[in-house]
């Protein structure tokens, strides 16, 4: 007689997700709709101050600034990703190429961030290299502003975005670009219209997987961000641990949980409606 | 199967030999004494505030035990004993947090006559708290003041005043604390009001001074500036001198000047305070008037590099303080703002966020 061990499989996967998933959700959830504790904390009644503070121009501009260096870090890692995964599918050297971009990974995520400070300060590398040249007269600030949070971001986050390109590209069959080409494709022109809608999947992917740590970064804003380029999380932070706001700082994380969860939902939809 | 077995038992193991070795360090220490119940003193402070040494003679002269636990916020302390964290004597919060805790309860008053060292403290230094009036829960430990560090290899002319965040030539080579009451509190200071103003048109204009420094900084910042400082990448730092020159070498140090402004800074003020859930009273007393014992708060100061409080010990000092406490003559200490708490929130948030 077959059992039936579905369920037993299941099992730790179901409950790691909702000891460490759902509940916690549900906590901050719950969080955000009870009263503010005076030296942090909630008080057990219901109430929407969280939700009606959410509502100044000053959340609403940093939540304006998330998405904006989230959709342009997340386009920019999957343009690049791209080329770089089909030229690794199609070498003949994968597996030290794969190495090459892990390799990084065995360092420490703020001490990468680090290394990008020494390069681009104002007493840097490149800067040393610019003047030593003669190209600058004095120090370029590269740092502190919104396109050095966008470089770190995409350094630091676009292996996420290669892996799944990789894994795609790596199982279409090329023998259809040769077909197309064959028919009379353009080289370019086949793998944009035979390629691309075939490694859908991989694209999807890649998109969700950079976009969500994406959202959510806090730290490469701390340490490269200006004075000006504050993210949600640096606000949930602050309102967290400093201003110990934490019905705030969870309305904050649910909006950011909503917003990422409709950007997800949205993109998915629109590649099913593609393949339909 | 007997690999896992295997394991286990090692990790066991090797978990009660580290639990054995604690008891026999403590006997050590107790031996000379012969006396079998010692008295243990739990204290909770700041990371690193009382140097080691101090604890171990205290140990030793007393015959007693001393468990130090640290904490790295006013927050996070609190938070604890809130929660229910109990089982600690002295506590170390700032003066902000001790009108706090005296509010809710939780601190036991304090019998001066238990501390006749409490003599010994700068009477100038006590008539300007007002977190706890006359003192009568709290023995103030160690004041100071954030103020702001100058590279002089760089930048050679410099006033004592906030004003060098006006200065347009320093442009994105300077930063300011990212905390709400010092930037503020230096912006109020500037504009002669008090750093615990709780008048909104006070703070709108204090508002608008730092949207005018926050033009000419590279950031906010509390964690990383004093390496960039270190680093010649910022010349002008607003930060408590620990910070700023525990990442410079002797060499360094001589091309660094710290004032603080003339203007006045936002002060703080830690204390001993003890609990009302405090177990060892008079052995919490034996320790506060210990600390104030000239040699032993001089040996402090020193190792903090911090003004002494405690006047005897200021002839005593073999360290030179990076400032007096004549520097924070018009320095202010920050005050629990209380409800006005969220005026200072919303208008430090306009400042962070807006261009």
């Amino acid at each position: 007689m077959r059992k039936n061990y579905g369920p037993i499989y299941v099992g730790p996967v179901a409950f790691w997700l909702c000891a460490f998933l759902s509940v916690p959700l549900l906590i901050t959830l719950s969080y955000s709709f009870l009263a503010k504790g005076l030296y942090g904390g909630v008080e057990p009644h219901f109430s929407l101050a969280a939700y009606r503070s959410l509502f100044n121009t000053a959340v609403l501009k940093v939540l304006l600034n998330t998405i904006i260096i989230a959709v342009l870090s997340t386009a920019l890692m999957v343009g690049l990703a791209l080329p770089t995964a089909y030229y690794i599918a199609r070498s003949s050297q994968k597996n030290l190429l794969l190495m090459l971009i892990i390799i990084p990974f065995w360092t420490n995520f703020l001490i990468r961030i680090y290394a990008w400070i020494t390069i681009l300060g104002s007493n840097g590398l490149l800067n040393s290299f610019l003047m030593g040249v003669g190209l600058t007269d004095g120090p370029i600030q590269f740092l502190y502003n919104r396109g050095a949070i966008i470089l770190v971001i995409v350094y630091t986050t676009i292996p996420f975005a290669i892996f799944p390109l990789y894994s795609t590209i790596e199982k279409f069959d090329f023998s259809l670009i040769e077909a197309a080409m064959d028919l009379g494709a353009s080289k370019t022109k086949a793998l944009w219209k035979i390629m691309i809608p075939n490694i859908r999947s991989g694209i999807t992917t890649a998109v969700l997987f950079t976009f969500i740590p994406t959202f959510g970064n806090f730290a490469v804003p701390k340490l490269v961000g200006g004075t000006s380029s504050w993210m949600l999380g640096n606000l949930i932070e602050r309102e967290l641990n400093i201003t110990r706001n934490w019905p705030l700082a969870s309305s904050m994380s649910v909006v950011l949980t909503f917003v990422t969860m409709l950007a997800v939902l949205f993109f998915m939809r629109s590649q099913n409606k593609k393949e339909l | 199967m007997l690999l896992a077995a295997a394991i286990v038992s090692m990790v066991v193991s090797g978990c009660s030999e580290g639990e054995k070795e604690k008891p026999t360090e403590q006997k050590v220490v107790q031996k000379p004494q012969q006396q079998e119940t010692a008295q243990t003193l739990y204290i909770y402070n700041w990371t690193y505030y009382i140097p080691n040494q101090v604890l171990k003679d205290f140990e030793k002269e007393y015959n007693v035990k001393v468990v130090y636990d640290m904490y790295s916020s006013n927050e996070e302390m609190f938070t604890k004993l809130k929660a229910g964290g109990s089982g600690y004597d002295l506590v170390f919060p700032s003066g902000d947090y001790v009108s706090i805790m005296i509010k809710e309860n939780m601190l036991e008053p304090i019998d001066k006559t238990k501390i006749p060292n409490f003599s010994n403290i700068d009477p100038e230094v006590l008539a300007k708290i007002h977190f706890d009036e006359g003192s009568q829960y709290s023995v103030p430990y160690m004041m100071g003041a954030a103020g702001v560090a100058v590279n002089t290899k760089f930048v050679k002319d410099f006033d004592k005043s906030w004003s060098i965040f006006n200065r347009d030539d320093l442009k994105g080579r300077m930063t300011m604390l990212d905390d709400m009451r010092e930037v503020l509190g230096a912006a109020l200071k500037s504009l002669g009001y008090s750093v615990n103003t709780k008048s909104l048109e006070e703070l709108q204009k204090a508002k608008e001074l730092v949207k005018q420094w926050k033009k000419n900084i590279v950031k906010f910042d509390a964690e990383s500036f004093g390496k960039g400082f270190a680093a010649g990448e910022f010349w002008v730092v607003q930060g408590y001198q620990e910070n700023i020159f525990l990442e410079l070498d002797e060499a360094a140090k001589q091309d660094v000047a710290f004032f603080i402004p003339k203007e006045g800074s936002a002060m703080y003020m830690d204390n001993m305070v003890l609990l009302k859930t405090a177990k060892n009273k008079d052995l919490a007393y034996t320790f506060m008037n210990y600390i104030h014992e000239p040699k032993v708060f001089a040996q402090i100061a020193d190792f903090l590099m911090l003004p002494s409080i405690n006047v005897p010990a200021r002839d005593l000092m073999k360290v030179k303080p990076n400032y007096e406490i004549a520097d924070l003559a018009r320095s202010e200490f920050k005050e629990d703002l209380g409800e006005s708490l969220k005026d200072y929130n919303q208008i430090w948030q306009e400042i962070i966020v807006g261009e």
